[in-house]
């Protein structure tokens, strides 16, 4: 059987989601290997978000929200840009690599971004493979 | 040394027969072990003592409503130990008029500082502290390898932890009334001690204190089944100063890293 990603996608509500609704309006396909949560903003996403989608399944992790400039708070996605400066930093040094955590801005008027961007994903976890049943942060049964 | 710590002793006797602190918090060494202790009499100062192996960071104390409640005090304090105080002060932890440090470190006794005399002291003697080199060249090695390595290796310490939490009790950086991993509703961090529950607890202690982590040590020195906590804090606090320039507790009103921004951060890695 072939390997199928799950990518859990944390987007923003104001401008990743609306991109990601305007690929679909738009009649764009794209990888059906990504599951979105949409929350109010990039800001919101707490780096446990992240640890619990590992936990669950997860063979990778994309967040996205607005561009810079753009937070529909103001300053929501550069709190967020900051925090996951280091945190992805932290998740490498322990063995969760830049193949498993991806970050983007894409606006309400990119859909056609966002389906690019699904797909790279999703062909860049295809080749590095499983998560790993066995990796520490996943739950085992 | 000697010296310094007699200009100490005399100070934490003055500051209690004085009335101007109703508590020393200072360290008594006895053969090889390290104790803290509470002085509340100026003829029990002789009792205090310090050299490099007290690495229990005393600032730990000041968030028990037991020791606060005696405020104010004075803590004998270390280089790591005095940028705890600034760190707290500067998250509004403690307050100017409740704490004053006896400041001693290799270079000698600094005297009786109060927490806005510190950062100079601490620029002047202590300019640079950083990790150890030794300590940094560890976290180098252990960058350099694969991913699956470090995972390997994680894997195989995390899983020795029981977590007792001697850790955050050590640490002065983690005062929150109810930890993250206590919450469980909805449990973000599974409380037995086996699997992605510490992956997720070591993880998270290690983030919550990016670019607040004075470095001193205390939480490694706390851990019983011997964890190298110091790599995980070492490696986030080389990555704060080095795009952030982040240097928790040299200033008593910094703004906290992770909280605030500035549009110039890096955004190379996001697509």
């Amino acid at each position: 059987m072939t390997f199928e990603p799950r990518i859990t996608a944390f987007v923003c509500n104001w401008c990743t989601y609306a991109g990601a609704d305007l690929t679909g309006t738009s009649r764009l396909s794209y990888a059906p290997n990504i599951r979105i949560v949409k929350l109010p903003c990039t800001g919101r996403i707490d780096p446990l978000f992240v640890l619990k989608a590992f936990e669950g399944g997860a063979d990778a992790v994309l967040i996205s929200g607005c561009h810079p400039g753009d937070c529909h708070y103001a300053s929501g996605n550069y709190h967020a840009r900051r925090r996951w400066s280091l945190f992805r930093k932290l998740l490498a040094f322990t063995g969760i690599d830049e193949n498993r955590v991806f970050f983007s801005w894409v606006s309400a008027a990119e859909g056609q971004k966002f389906a690019n961007l699904v797909n790279k994903v999703t062909e860049q976890v295809r080749a590095a493979g499983p998560f790993g049943e066995r990796n520490l942060a996943r739950r085992r049964l | 040394m000697s010296g310094a710590i007699g200009a100490m002793r005399a100070d934490a006797a003055k500051l209690l027969s004085e009335g101007a602190v109703k508590l020393v918090l200072g360290y008594c060494v006895r053969g090889n072990e390290r104790y803290p202790c509470f002085i509340s009499e100026a003829a029990q100062a002789e009792a205090l003592d310090f050299d490099q192996s007290c690495r229990q960071n005393l600032a730990a104390y000041l968030r028990k409503p037991e020791v606060r409640g005696r405020a104010p005090l004075a803590v004998v304090s270390s280089p790591a130990v005095c940028r705890s105080l600034l760190v707290l002060s500067s998250e509004s932890q403690i307050r100017e008029n409740e704490v004053r440090a006896l400041a001693i470190g290799p270079k000698g006794y600094g005297g009786i500082l109060g927490l806005g005399a510190l950062g100079a002291w601490l620029k002047a003697d202590y300019p640079d502290l950083v990790p150890e080199q030794a300590l940094l060249d560890r976290v180098a090695e252990l960058s350099a390898k694969t991913a699956q390595e470090r995972a390997k290796f994680w894997m195989k310490e995390f899983e020795k932890c029981t977590r007792c939490y001697a850790c955050r009790a050590a640490c002065p950086g983690c005062y929150c009334e109810r930890c993250i991993v206590e919450k469980n509703m909805p449990q973000w961090i599974s409380s037995a001690a086996a699997g992605h529950g510490n992956y997720a607890w070591e993880v998270i202690r290690a983030f919550h204190q990016a670019g607040r982590c004075t470095g001193c040590g205390a939480c490694e020195a706390a851990c019983p089944q011997g964890l190298p906590l110091m790599l995980l804090n070492a490696r986030l606090s080389q990555d704060a100063f080095e795009e952030f320039g982040s240097r928790p507790g040299y200033e008593l009103e910094a703004k906290p890293l992770i909280g605030s921004w500035s549009a110039e951060d890096d955004g190379s890695f996001i697509r």
